[in-house]
Parts: structure tokens; C-alpha cells; sequence
């Protein structure tokens, strides 16, 4: 157990690494561009990683290290490759006009990241490595929520579900070090590999049968 | 004895029965293979119910599956709705598959997805740590999600992405609850990685930060909520059971839903072994409430025969979860009683529904018409008694578990919600029978040629409505045990 870096580094570098991926996530509530979009996500799981990656390396955990390998090759690499690729054959570029504007939403997810703090302060106490990084996991989940409401592309709202399941890991980073138990992350990384396969066969059949991949369309159903 | 692994079975012979049917072309294969392997599940739940009766919970895999009468007793609600499901499905598709409404793909699709969203449902209560079980709920929705959307009509892909997002958003809260209670595990806790299986939390509820577990709560109940269908979350539960083809509805319906506040009820007895009973047992009552009081007006509103089916399951839900809330040995068994007789209620109404939706083309009430007595006569007598058992008359069981609750609950001095619940179920039961002599009785406006499929259904209408009336009147020493340790485990008396 030889700690790779000190204490007060790494608790630093978790703060800045999840500040980064909240920069990330309120891009991605003002970007239009489907495929910038997935790009953001994937750099967000990177920053992500990145924590997994100082978390392993200062307590010198390898069980970390498998769920950084996992974090790498599936939400940066396989996700947004898959993704991608849908979006390319689906010839869709960008997102048509969300509910709430640009400028509002911005002013929306401050707000939201207010709440995040507020609700987090009680226990910023228990965070064991690095400040304000629970608060920011739970403002992730909170504009995640936002963004999927906001949005009308099923692309885009698989991306928020994503970035809500990205700021859940990085409460359970926050709150409990390690993360949780080896199998516990495997099963959670094997249902969001699969669940976005699955989602994305079925934004392929709701394209193809509503020549439209525009949720707002969904609209029959009431009662 | 010993040797036998039985939890390891359960979970290998319905997901081994799911991947033999990918490769498999014939119908009747398919559906027969699923069919044997549901039967064998059955009698590995019976074996187990003895097995927990006989010398309490069975542990395997080194403590990774967990089975206590409370699992047990799921675990037979799980393996007698999937065996039903799997004999009508056989010939349900069979007219489908004639009709040209589904493809052989998607056929195959079913069969290969029902038994590994069965799978994931054995999971979700035999496995001990609190995260695999998350997955597992996870595992049920993404499988049957593609259940749902099976017959890629407009409206049934519309259902399909609202129960998979929702239910989506609902997980990660959930996953979030799940996080927090494994916070509190980790706090003032040495170890890098302390157990996080229920069985082990239990024995050190009381030591938790009841903060971190109040808040966990909270999250699993809107999750898993959520999933189970409570009101305000149920706004999916109408729109994905009536867009499933009818055997899914059945799953869903039958014990999805229950699988879900199976979830959510371990979270309650962690939370009331750590904070007492009172906290998550009001906010489980408030919510069995609301749902009952929503259900009833769009039961009578409904103009769709499965989008009722759905919110007289909204209904049932409540009841449970009002039995639950209640907190009395009386109330909780009375509880675990009606998820019992729903199980065996609720797939007989939609398989009928299934019958009547390919016989008529229509599931509207309009369309429809009067005389499906005189068109559909078995059909008919399936629904009739189904609606009438689901209404809550005796001589069928769920009149005596309602009664169970509500008596419990005067008994317990808690005469409001009493009086409420038997407002709403009072509410309930008139629209439910309202709504079908809109369609079943008088004579039928076109004379419909009989098409020769007058038995549809019957094994697993059958099945399922025999077991009913057998178990409303007779119930055995060993299920009564059962449910009574069941009840003593959501209680908190070990």
C-alpha cells in the first residue's frame, strides 16, 4: 500500500475532476449537436474515470483499477462509438429546439446545482476523499433530469440517463471511497451496457416506424 | 438434501430454457421447452418452501443468493404466473403468428426474453447483497422492455419507451438509495469493502447512520416505486400493459409489479430495524393510499379493457402496500395473502383480455360490444369470474384478504384508513363490474361466426382460477406457515 500520491493531492484532483465533469455536464443541457453531444458524454466518463484512476492509485486498490478498465472501454470507447454510429446512420444531425431555451436552461441548472449543495451539506461531513464532490454528483443527477426533460431527441435522452447513472457512481466514489463491491459494479456495468444496446434497438424501431426519432410524437397513449 | 443447489437451479433453469430457444425455429418447441422449464421452476419453489420451512433460510454461492420465507414465498408467486403465462403464450402467438401480426423473429424473441425477465426475477429475490439485487430490477425492466414493445405498432413502441425511461429515471434513484445505505455500511467501518448483504446490515441496522438510511429510503421508494407502479410514479403501468401482448401482461402485472415492492419492502425492514417502523411504514401507507383513491375513478373512466386491467392492478397495489403500511401481524399477512390471489387473478383477466383483443381486434369497450357470453362463452366465464374475484367477492380469496387488512387495521385502531380503503375498494369493485356488463352480457349486435378457437386459453386460465378457488377455500399448512414467517420477517420479529 504505497500511495502513489499525497493525501492532499489527490483529495484536490477529485475535487477538480468532478468540477470538470459538472463544466462537461452543463455543456452537454446548451449543446444542439448530436454528435458533440456524445462526445461530451464520453469525455465526461473520462473525468470519471479519472477519479476511479486517483482513487486506485492512492490507495493502491485493484479492484478500482478493473472498474477504471471497465469505465474506459465501455462508457468512454464502446458507448459512444455505438452511439455515434446510430446517429451517422440515422442521418439525424442536431437536436430541434428543446422546451426551455438555451439561456434559461443555463439559468435552470445554476439553480439546480444551488440544490445540490443545499442538500449535500449534511453530509459533506462523511465524504472521505475530497470536498464538494458529493455535492456535485447529486447536482449531476438533478441537470441529468433536467436535460431529459428538456430534450425531444431519444438519443439525447438516453445520453441524460447516462449522465444521471454517471453522477450516481460519483456518489458512491464520494460517499464510500471505494465505490461499492466488485460485483456489485460489474452487474451495474453489465445493465448499462446493455440496457443503452437495447434502448438504441429500440430508437431504431421508433424511427423507423415513426420516420421521426422525436419523442414528442409518442402521444397516443392517455388516460 | 444439502447437496441440492437449489437457488443456483432456479436462476440456471429458466436462463438456460431462455438461450435454447435462440437457436430453435419451431413454435411448438419453443413454447413446450418453456413450459417444461416453468413446471421444473415450480417444483424447485416447493422444494425450497420446504427446505426454508425445515431449517429457515438457505444461503449459496457463499452467501452471494439468500433465500427466506419471504423470498420463498415470492419465489412461488414467480414460477406459477411464468408456467401460466408460458401454456397460453403457446397458442395465443399460434393465432398471432397466423394473423401475420408478429414475425417468427419476433416470436422467437418471446420466448428467448420470458424466461431470462423470469430469471432476473428469481434473481431479484434470492440475491443477498442490496446492489445485485438493483441489477436484477434492472435485468427485469431491460427484458421485458422489448416484451412490450413486441408487436412494433406505434402505440405499443410509444409504451414501451415510457416504461423504459420512466422506469430508467426510477432506477437510478433507486441506485442512488442503494448507495447511500451502502454509505452508511461503510461508515466507521475499517474495512475497505464491508458486506453489503442485506442479512449482514440487518444484524448492524441499528448501528447505521439513520440519516444516510432515512435518505436511502426515500430514493428506493420513489425507485423502486416507481417500477412497482405506486401512484404518483404509474403513469407507464397503463400504457406498457396495455401495449404488451397479453401473456406479457400477465408477467407484468402478475408479479412484476410485486417483484419491485419485493425491493423496496427489504428496504423498509432495514430502514425500520435502524430508525423504528413508524418512518417508512407511513410513507408506504400514504402511497398505498394515494394509489387506491387514483385507481378507482379511471377504472370506471376507462374505455380500453386492458388499460383498466391495469389500474385494477394500480388498485391491488395499494392494498398491499396499505396492508404493509398498517404495520400489524394481522395487516402484513393479510398483505402477503392478496399478492398471493392477485397472482392468480390478474393473468386469467388479461389472457381472456388476449382472447377477446384477437377475437374482436379491438380492446375498446365500443368496439367490443355487448354478448361476449354469446360469442366467446369460455372466454367470457375466464373474465366474468376473474373480474369478479379481482373485485374482491367472496367466495375468491382476495375477499378475504381485503378483509384481512381492513380488519387488522379497526382491530389496530386505525378506523380512518380502514374506512378509506374500504371507500376505495367499494369505488373500485362497482366500476370494475360496471365496465364489463358494457361487454358481456346481452346479444351480441353482429352474429360473429364461431371460429372454432372457443377453448382458447383454457390450461392457463384454468390452472390459475382452480389454484384460486382451491387455495380461497384451503390453504395449506405449509403456505400458511410460510406466509407467517414471511410476515413476522416484514414485521421485524425474527
Amino acid at each position: 500500500m504505497n500511495p502513489v500520491i499525497s493525501s492532499d493531492i489527490a483529495a484536490q484532483l477529485i475535487a477538480l475532476l468532478a468540477v470538470l465533469m459538472l463544466v462537461v455536464q452543463l455543456l452537454l443541457v446548451v449543446q444542439r449537436m448530436l454528435l458533440t453531444s456524445i462526445r461530451l458524454f464520453a469525455v465526461q466518463s473520462l473525468f470519471l474515470a479519472g477519479i476511479g484512476g486517483v482513487v486506485a492509485s492512492f490507495h493502491g486498490a485493484v479492484h478500482v483499477y478493473v472498474v477504471v478498465a471497465l469505465t474506459l472501454a465501455g462508457k468512454v470507447l464502446f458507448l459512444p462509438w455505438l452511439l455515434d454510429r446510430q446517429v451517422r446512420r440515422m442521418r439525424i444531425v442536431q437536436e430541434i429546439e428543446p422546451l426551455v431555451n438555451f439561456p434559461t436552461s443555463m439559468l435552470l441548472c445554476g439553480g439546480l446545482t444551488v440544490l445540490g449543495y443545499v442538500v449535500a451539506r449534511p453530509f459533506t461531513a462523511l465524504e472521505r476523499l475530497g470536498n464538494n464532490t458529493l455535492a456535485v454528483a447529486l447536482t449531476l443527477v438533478l441537470t441529468g433530469f433536467f436535460l431529459m426533460i428538456n430534450r425531444r431527441k431519444a438519443i439525447t435522452q438516453v445520453l441524460a440517463l447516462l449522465t444521471v447513472e454517471n453522477g450516481v457512481m460519483l456518489a458512491a466514489v464520494a460517499l464510500t471511497t471505494y465505490g461499492m463491491p466488485l460485483v456489485v459494479e460489474l452487474c451495474i456495468f453489465f445493465d448499462v451496457l446493455v440496457g443503452v444496446i437495447i434502448l438504441g434497438l429500440l430508437v431504431y424501431r421508433i424511427r423507423e416506424t415513426f420516420a421521426s426519432m422525436d419523442v414528442s410524437k409518442l402521444s397516443q397513449l392517455k388516460g | 438434501m444439502t447437496s441440492m443447489h437449489l437457488l443456483t437451479l432456479l436462476l440456471a433453469v429458466p436462463a438456460a430454457a431462455g438461450l435454447a430457444c435462440l437457436p430453435l425455429r419451431s413454435r411448438r418447441a419453443m413454447a413446450g421447452l418453456n413450459v417444461l422449464a416453468f413446471g421444473v421452476t415450480l417444483a424447485l419453489g416447493l422444494g425450497l418452501l420446504r427446505r426454508v420451512l425445515a431449517g429457515g433460510p438457505v444461503t449459496e454461492g457463499g452467501g452471494f443468493l439468500r433465500a427466506d420465507a419471504l423470498s420463498a414465498w415470492m419465489v412461488l408467486l414467480i414460477a406459477i404466473v411464468s408456467l401460466a403465462t408460458a401454456l397460453d403464450a403457446g397458442r395465443y402467438f399460434q393465432r398471432d403468428l397466423a394473423a401475420g401480426v408478429i414475425t417468427p423473429g419476433r416470436l422467437r424473441e418471446f420466448f428467448v426474453l420470458t424466461p431470462l425477465f423470469a430469471a432476473g426475477m428469481f434473481l431479484v429475490v434470492l440475491a443477498d447483497s442490496l446492489g445485485v439485487m438493483w441489477a436484477a430490477v434492472e435485468a427485469t425492466a431491460l427484458s421485458s422492455v422489448l416484451l412490450v414493445a413486441l408487436y412494433n405498432r406505434r402505440t405499443s413502441l410509444e409504451g414501451a419507451w415510457k416504461y423504459v425511461m420512466l422506469g430508467g429515471l426510477g432506477l437510478a434513484l433507486a441506485l442512488l438509495g442503494t448507495v447511500f445505505i451502502y454509505a452508511a455500511a461503510c461508515k466507521n467501518n475499517p474495512l475497505p469493502f464491508p458486506s453489503f448483504n442485506w442479512s449482514h446490515l440487518m444484524t448492524v441496522a441499528p448501528q447505521l447512520d439513520p440519516r444516510l438510511v432515512r435518505l436511502a429510503f426515500v430514493f428506493a421508494l420513489v425507485g423502486y416505486g416507481t417500477k412497482a407502479g405506486l401512484a404518483p410514479m404509474h403513469t407507464w403501468l397503463p400504457d406498457a400493459h396495455s401495449e404488451a401482448p397479453s401473456p406479457t401482461s400477465a408477467m407484468l402485472s402478475g408479479v412484476s409489479l410485486k417483484i419491485a415492492l419485493y425491493a423496496l419492502l427489504r428496504f423498509h425492514i432495514l430502514s425500520s430495524a435502524c430508525l423504528g417502523a413508524g418512518f417508512s411504514r407511513q410513507l408506504v401507507l400514504a402511497l398505498g393510499l394515494l394509489s387506491l383513491f387514483l385507481a378507482a375513478p379511471f377504472i370506471l373512466v376507462q374505455d380500453n379493457l386492458k388499460r383498466m386491467l391495469a389500474y385494477s392492478s394500480l388498485e391491488h397495489i395499494g392494498v398491499i402496500c396499505v396492508g404493509i403500511g398498517l404495520g400489524t401481524p394481522l395487516t402484513i399477512f393479510g398483505a402477503l395473502l392478496h399478492m398471493g390471489y392477485h397472482a392468480l387473478t390478474k393473468p386469467v383477466l388479461f389472457f381472456a383480455a388476449g382472447n377477446l383483443h384477437q377475437s374482436y381486434h379491438t380492446l375498446e369497450f365500443r368496439g367490443i360490444g355487448h354478448g361476449v357470453m354469446v360469442t366467446l362463452p369460455v372466454t367470457a366465464l375466464g373474465l366474468g369470474l376473474g373480474a369478479v374475484a379481482a373485485a374482491g367477492l367472496p367466495p375468491f380469496g382476495l375477499f378475504f384478504s381485503e378483509l384481512t387488512v381492513i380488519g387488522g387495521g379497526i382491530a389496530a385502531g386505525q378506523i380512518a384508513v380502514s374506512v378509506l380503503l374500504l371507500a376505495a375498494l367499494i369505488a373500485c369493485f362497482g366500476g370494475l363490474l360496471l365496465q364489463l356488463t358494457r361487454i358481456l352480457p346481452g346479444q351480441p349486435k353482429v352474429a360473429r361466426a364461431h371460429d372454432g378457437r372457443a377453448w382458447d386459453g383454457v390450461p392457463a386460465m384454468g390452472l390459475l382460477l382452480g389454484g384460486l378457488l382451491l387455495f380461497s377455500v384451503w390453504l395449506p399448512p405449509p403456505v400458511l406457515a410460510v406466509l407467517h414467517q414471511a410476515a413476522d420477517i416484514i414485521g421485524g420479529r425474527p
